[in-house]
């Protein structure tokens, strides 16, 4: 009996992956259709509410928000008391995205080009462990840790380095009556919890450089000054740049750790929170909340145009 | 004769395995030299003690006489064309040439008027503003060559230079070497697992195996003499004869070599086969032969009469063409 060239269909499945062969687009449009929908109507579509609303203005008298389309809110944002709140914000992330990097950096650099195996499982389960319990949970005991009775003034006791400690929160502004009311410990708190997300684009950006590049680079005189101005710096800086995003992002918009640590100065996320809930001011708040998505964008056109996405 | 590459009893263990092991090798001025060998037989890694990546864990390295066993690679007055070619994909092609100048603190308009000679060299000129992407594999290779002339290294060092090319850019790049290695006069150490590669670049080659040298000569040493069977076999795929097939030829009772090119098929002779293959070259056709456990391929020029699979024939052999090796 002579074989068949064609086997027969065996069901619906197979009907369907032929389908599927015939029109391959079909299959991409299935997968992305609910993703694009979840990403256009609530999302692109709550942000676009947001920028209608802070379009609109708050009737001083009633207290009743006039849908009318009016500049008077951004104006608002300027007054020294908001000015300083943006102000406040964008050092502090500024501050926490600078120390993530320099403490994700080695760290990154040592999974990237060290770890094999059992010590790479080690790092991933270090850098990701962290980010399995509650981001509360970690802010509390981060108070615990920097308060005046805890475990850092002992430790500065026992090892009579409370001269040390004393001095740096004697510092002007950023320091305090203890670290958990300073923006030293807030600084250290933010860090903490954003670190991760700067360490895994960092190390996944490292990951792509070749060694026989940095090899090329000490081959052909390049000191390992050099070679990291010159070489690592410049392919890494796709994943710093990803890194920074999100501790960058992330501080800015954070409203639970500026009231747990810290000397409960306002912050943006902080201001939003209040303006929309207790003060009913949705207009403010919603111009509040469009300062952080400018922030970003300025920030990625200038990272742009300093090169940062050539190594792409 | 000047030496410029020295290695004295230099071994490079890594934990157990001995990936070079106690290897004693010198290497002319001026020379053009191989390193041949099947991938794991040290020949890279050798390579990569010469250029620094690797330090010895035993024995002494000297470049022109100066041991540079503690040298970091920065330091060292030698440069590589690395397999994958390792162009930094953020710079152009113009600053990749520079580099090696740049790092040492030449100014920009003198360092890239040098790397456009260098380019010129290489026969790339006007390709300064690409990037590397923007470049074919044989493109590439050329700005890889480049960059490593343009610190005027004393010695340069190819690993796999051609390996990523396709046959006939490979060919062509292996004349181009050769004539720029002749031009100018720079001793050229180069790594490849590829025979005739090594066989029509080298002036001299060293056939690594398991860590250590089974042999250095000339091509032609090396080819016709070959010391051990596994340079016989390795370099041009030559019958490896065991020793009581050898004294049934008319040698003594040691292992040989006969190559294929210098074996016919013949009517009698003192030792017949079985054909089991035949394998069209287009100069000609080999003919495989069994007789007992031993193989035996023997060409026949094109035009001449093929055996069938199956049949029986003898071969035949001028007397000098058995060599017989003195190692096992």
């Amino acid at each position: 009996m002579s074989r068949p060239a064609i086997l027969p269909a065996r069901g619906f499945a197979d009907r369907l992956t032929g389908l599927f062969w015939r029109r391959p687009r079909l299959l991409l449009g299935l997968m992305l259709t609910p993703p694009l929908l979840w990403l256009g109507v609530v999302y692109l579509g709550s942000l676009a509410a947001l920028l209608l609303q802070s379009f609109y203005s708050i009737d001083e008298f009633s207290g009743m928000v006039v849908p009318e389309f009016t500049l008077k809110t951004y104006a608002e944002l300027l007054r020294p008391a908001n000015y300083d709140v943006i102000f406040r914000t964008l050092l502090m992330s500024a501050a926490v995205t600078l120390g993530c990097a320099v403490l994700a950096f080695p760290i990154a650099y040592y999974a990237a080009r060290f770890a094999r195996g059992r010590w790479k499982a080690v790092f991933y389960l270090g850098v990701m462990l962290p980010l399995w319990s509650s981001y509360l949970v970690k802010v509390y005991a981060w108070k615990l840790i920097l308060a005046k009775e805890g475990i850092i003034t002992w430790a500065a006791e026992a090892t009579h380095t409370s001269g040390i400690l004393n001095a740096v929160l004697a510092l002007p502004v950023i320091g305090g009556n203890s670290l958990s009311t300073s923006y030293i410990g807030m600084f250290l708190v933010f860090t903490y919890v954003w670190l991760p997300y700067m360490i895994l684009p960092m190390q996944a950006a490292l990951e792509r450089v070749p060694t026989s590049m940095l090899e090329a680079s000490q081959d052909l005189g390049a000191t390992r000054a050099q070679t990291f101005r010159t070489v690592i710096l410049p392919l890494a800086l796709p994943g710093v740049i990803a890194g920074s995003i999100f501790t960058f992002s992330l501080t800015m918009g954070d409203y639970i750790i500026p009231q747990i640590v810290g000397n409960s100065a306002n912050f943006i996320g902080m201001a939003v929170y209040q303006l929309q809930g207790t003060a009913g001011n949705i207009p403010l708040a919603a111009a509040f909340a469009v300062v952080p998505i400018l922030i970003m964008l300025v920030y990625l056109t200038l990272a742009k145009r300093a090169g940062a996405f050539d190594a792409l | 004769m000047t030496v410029a590459v020295e290695f004295q009893s230099v071994s490079r263990h890594f934990g157990p395995v001995k990936a070079v092991d106690s290897v004693d090798l010198t290497i002319a001025e001026g020379a053009f030299f191989a390193m041949l060998g099947p991938s794991g037989s040290g020949k890279t890694t050798c390579l990569r003690l010469i250029s620094g990546f690797e330090q010895p864990t035993g024995g002494s390295i000297r470049i022109f006489g100066e041991d540079v066993s503690r040298t970091p690679p920065h330091l060292r007055n030698v440069n590589t064309v690395f397999q994958d070619y390792a162009l930094f994909p953020h710079m152009n092609v113009r600053d990749n040439v520079a580099y090696g100048l740049m790092v040492k603190g030449m100014a920009k308009a003198a360092r890239h008027a040098r790397a456009e000679e260098m380019l010129a060299l290489v026969k790339l000129d006007r390709y300064g503003d690409r990037k590397p992407g923007q470049l074919s594999g044989g493109q590439r290779q050329r700005v890889a060559l480049a960059r490593a002339l343009v610190n005027e290294p004393r010695v340069l060092l190819l690993d796999e230079p051609l390996g990523a090319l396709d046959l006939k850019l490979r060919e062509a790049m292996q004349d181009e070497l050769k004539a720029l290695q002749q031009r100018l006069g720079i001793t050229f150490v180069f790594v490849t697992h590829d025979q005739h590669e090594a066989l029509s670049m080298a002036d001299s080659l060293a056939v690594f195996n398991e860590g250590r040298i089974a042999q250095i000569g000339t091509p032609a040493e090396v080819y016709d003499r070959p010391a051990t069977r596994f340079v016989a076999d390795f370099v041009g795929s030559s019958n490896v004869l065991p020793p009581e097939m050898t004294r049934a030829l008319g040698g003594p009772a040691q292992w040989a070599s006969l190559r294929p090119e210098n074996t016919r098929l013949a009517e009698t002779g003192p030792v017949t086969g079985t054909v089991t293959a035949l394998r069209y070259l287009g100069s000609g056709t080999r003919v495989i032969l069994r007789a007992g456990e031993t193989e035996i391929a023997a060409l026949v020029p094109a035009g001449q009469p093929l055996p069938e699979p199956g049949a029986t024939s003898a071969f035949a052999f001028a007397p000098d063409a058995l060599h017989v090796m003195g190692g096992a």
